[in-house]
């Protein structure tokens, strides 16, 4: 019996090594070696927040659609965590290029990029300067703008649609940021100075709830503001930023969205938003791994995309855009204009 | 019913060492099994483009897959080919064991004085700011190379473990004079921590070159340094000479808790404050000095915090301090087990990044399967110490005369 026991130990022991050896790689794993490999280092929203993250992730699921490249993602929790995770990436060798997403990690990339010299990197919102280093930011001061336009504009007219409407009496709007940066705070910038430019008298209410992943807080900071009066909020704070469509959609208020279309991407509260500043992520990470691709993956080179490029678009909500009436939609496409064009100034600083 | 669940206490109470490291890989072992249907499950829910099409459905994950990366990826893959021991996987396997060393230290000097200390981790947010700050201005006084390193590492560490000292002594005085639970102003201690240092950030350190909220980095003569020729190169953030102090450190607390009249005076404090009392134990002197001690060890985790890994305070510090709380408690609250606790947890951290780089397993899942180890691993231990409350633990073992036992 003991004897039969201890065989069957040893038989099930030599089965499970042998098992074991084979059966650590994933489910029908490729063949390695043939294909493109990207690693993904997102912002520390993580994916899901149907904005920032989500985009760039759109770009590298098309790239695996159009050229059969293959990925893996890594989503840090904290801003300490950066460095280790685009190190995993760079130290195995195995990626022909690391996207980083997001300004934050530009100081562990400034390290890393030297560290790792024979690595391509991307960097999305933030410049670093090596040879390795593909940098892309975008002209957010300018989309701002755009949209602090159009809520100039809208706050004094009489508009309702979907499940808001405005208060003409009252000739006031938001702003909420995520955490207090140079890039956020070029968002604030922009769309104060376009507010301003369409609205001289418009009071611009502006409030940074110090998170990128703080949905309650988002929502109680935008309920304040449209308690004192904001008929329209814009948001640059990742998934913060699904609080204040959760407010404006308690207060019958609107909102703007930031980063994609969040009328599709949030389409609970397509109702709400009357439009979003649309940053195209995704064109830059793909257009990064085209270049890998074609072998000519430039570092050391700044793009940078604005409104020109179509990088940077204001997109009218899928639901209610078509409500905002065509003065302002025409007063806004010339805004545009101008802006492309060098007659307006939009500044980038508070 | 009441009979069994009583034997079944008394079992694990008076279980041997040997039977202890039996349970626990037995729980370990569970764990693994639990964790790995449930990756396999989630899989059938997931979507890719291949996986293992069985009865109809596709599983995107692969357990064995899974528990490869956790435990051999922690280690930099050992089984693969061209393995070399000074690998960065193992590196922040060990890093992470270090700082969860002195973290998991601070939660059971205080645990053995008999209170609950959960305020390691703003201890260690104020001690490894205070080490930042100290160090950066202590700098500019200072030579540069050896000089400097000999100099400005001890000051770095001395001002971690006051400022967290400091920090700890304050539940410790409300508790003891003010009969305030310790329990809950260390909670709130670490809210007003992580406010108080945020402020003083934005107001006085922040680094005007940096867009993430953190202070100037310290000269990198100032950092921990490493060991020549057989350490890790210096970009790992991971030093053996850190490793060594933590051990020797550990050997300490457990020498000082064993050895000496304080750690006598402590324990009795923790086990029967009356009699204690009864035995001429200041109480009140004696609870704010153990949470001064274990303060003063999460500084010290701060402090290692700052000058081993990242060379500047960053303002999102990660739960080091609340993660001490499961390792002390895994150890049994034994500074000697805290290292071996601390080392699971260190694998636990560094595989975890390993499955997310190498697999589609999402960071949720293998934080889960992260929880569940942990979980399985310190039910036992935490039931001897429920046990202990119900069984009478001496009448199996004579009473001694000094000390108790050693591993209680």
């Amino acid at each position: 019996m003991v004897r039969d026991r201890r065989r069957f130990l040893y038989g099930t022991g030599v089965a499970g090594l042998t098992a074991l050896a084979g059966c650590v790689g994933g489910f029908g794993d490729e063949g390695e070696g043939e294909d493109t490999n990207v690693g993904m280092v997102y912002a520390t929203g993580g994916l899901g927040d149907d904005s920032f993250n989500d985009m760039a992730q759109q770009g590298v699921l098309q790239a695996e659609e159009e050229f059969g490249v293959s990925f893996d993602e890594a989503e840090p929790g904290s801003v300490g965590d950066f460095d280790g995770a685009q190190r995993s990436f760079a130290e195995s060798g195995d990626y022909d290029l690391v996207s980083c997403i997001g300004f934050a990690q530009e100081d562990a990339l400034r390290e890393n990029a030297e560290e790792y010299s024979d690595q391509n990197f991307m960097i999305v919102d933030t410049v670093v300067e090596a040879d390795n280093v593909r940098s892309y930011v975008f002209d957010e001061p300018a989309g701002s703008f755009l949209v602090g336009t159009l809520a100039g504009l809208l706050t004094d007219t009489e508009f309702a649609a979907g499940d808001g409407e405005t208060n003409p009496d009252e000739s006031t709007v938001g702003f909420v940021g995520g955490e207090e940066s140079p890039l956020i705070e070029s968002f604030h910038a922009g769309f104060e100075a376009g507010v301003e430019h369409a609205n001289p008298d418009a009071e611009v209410l502006s409030s940074y709830v110090g998170d990128f992943n703080d949905t309650g807080g988002g929502q109680e900071t935008a309920r304040l503001m449209y308690e004192s009066g904001a008929d329209i909020v814009f948001h640059a704070a990742g998934r913060t930023g699904v609080g204040v469509f959760q407010a404006a959609e308690s207060e019958g208020r609107f909102a703007i969205g930031v980063d994609d279309d969040q009328s599709m991407s949030q389409e609970d509260y397509a109702d709400v938003i009357v439009s979003s500043m649309v940053k195209r992520v995704d064109e830059a990470v793909f257009t990064a791994i085209e270049s890998v691709i074609d072998d000519a993956f430039e570092g050391g080179e700044v793009e940078e995309l604005g409104l020109e490029d179509d990088a940077i678009e204001n997109v009218y909500g899928q639901s209610i855009g078509d409500e905002i009436p065509d003065e302002i939609t025409e007063e806004v496409e010339s805004t545009r204009q101008q802006i492309i064009d060098g007659e307006i100034e939009v500044p980038d600083e508070l | 019913m009441r009979d069994d669940i009583e034997r079944l206490l008394d079992r694990l109470v008076h279980a041997s060492v040997v039977e202890r490291v039996v349970i626990s890989f037995a729980a370990l072992f569970a764990a693994i099994l639990i964790g790995g249907v449930l990756v396999f499950i989630s899989g059938g829910f997931a979507s890719c483009r291949t996986g293992l099409d069985l009865a109809g459905m596709t599983f995107c994950y692969n357990p064995m897959q899974v528990y490869y990366e956790l435990f051999l990826g922690s280690l930099g893959h050992p089984l693969g080919g061209n393995w070399s021991p000074m690998n960065y996987s193992l590196a922040t396997t060990l890093r992470q064991t270090t700082l969860l060393i002195f973290a998991g230290l601070s939660v059971a000097v205080a645990f053995r004085a008999g209170l609950f200390n959960i305020g390691t981790q703003g201890q260690l947010i104020v001690g490894g700011l205070l080490t930042a700050v100290t160090v950066l201005f202590a700098a500019s006084y200072v030579p540069g190379g050896f000089v400097g390193t000999v100099l400005l590492v001890p000051i770095g560490v001395l001002a971690g473990a006051i400022g967290g000292g400091f920090y700890g002594a304050i539940p410790g005085a409300l508790k003891a004079y003010a009969d305030a639970n310790e329990v809950i102003t260390t909670i709130m201690l670490n809210f007003i921590a992580v406010g108080v240092t945020s402020t003083l950030l934005s107001w006085r350190f922040q680094d005007p070159d940096s867009a993430n909220p953190q202070t100037r980095p310290v000269p990198e003569y100032a950092e921990i340094p490493n060991v020549p020729f057989v350490g890790f190169s210096g970009r790992m953030d991971f030093s053996l000479l850190a490793l060594g102090f933590a051990a020797v450190l550990m050997i300490f607390v457990a020498w000082l808790l064993a050895r000496t009249s304080f750690g006598y005076e402590l324990r009795t404090s923790g086990v029967q404050p009356e009699a204690a009392a009864y035995g001429g134990v200041d109480e009140k002197r004696m609870t704010v000095a153990s949470m001064t001690l274990s303060g003063a060890l999460g500084g010290i985790a701060g402090a290692f915090w700052v000058l081993m890994q990242h060379g500047y305070w960053l303002e999102n510090v990660p739960p080091l301090g609340f993660d001490g709380i499961a390792v002390s408690i895994l150890a049994g609250n034994n500074p000697l087990g805290v290292g071996a606790a601390a080392f699971l947890f260190g694998i636990l951290s560094s595989g975890s990044r390993s499955i997310n780089t190498a697999t589609d397993v999402p960071p949720e899942l293998v934080g889960i399967l992260s929880g569940l180890i942990i979980l399985f691993v310190a039910m036992p231990e935490f039931f001897r110490m429920i046990g202990r409350r119900f069984v009478d633990v001496d009448d199996a073992a004579p009473a001694r005369s000094a000390g108790g036992e050693a591993d209680d």
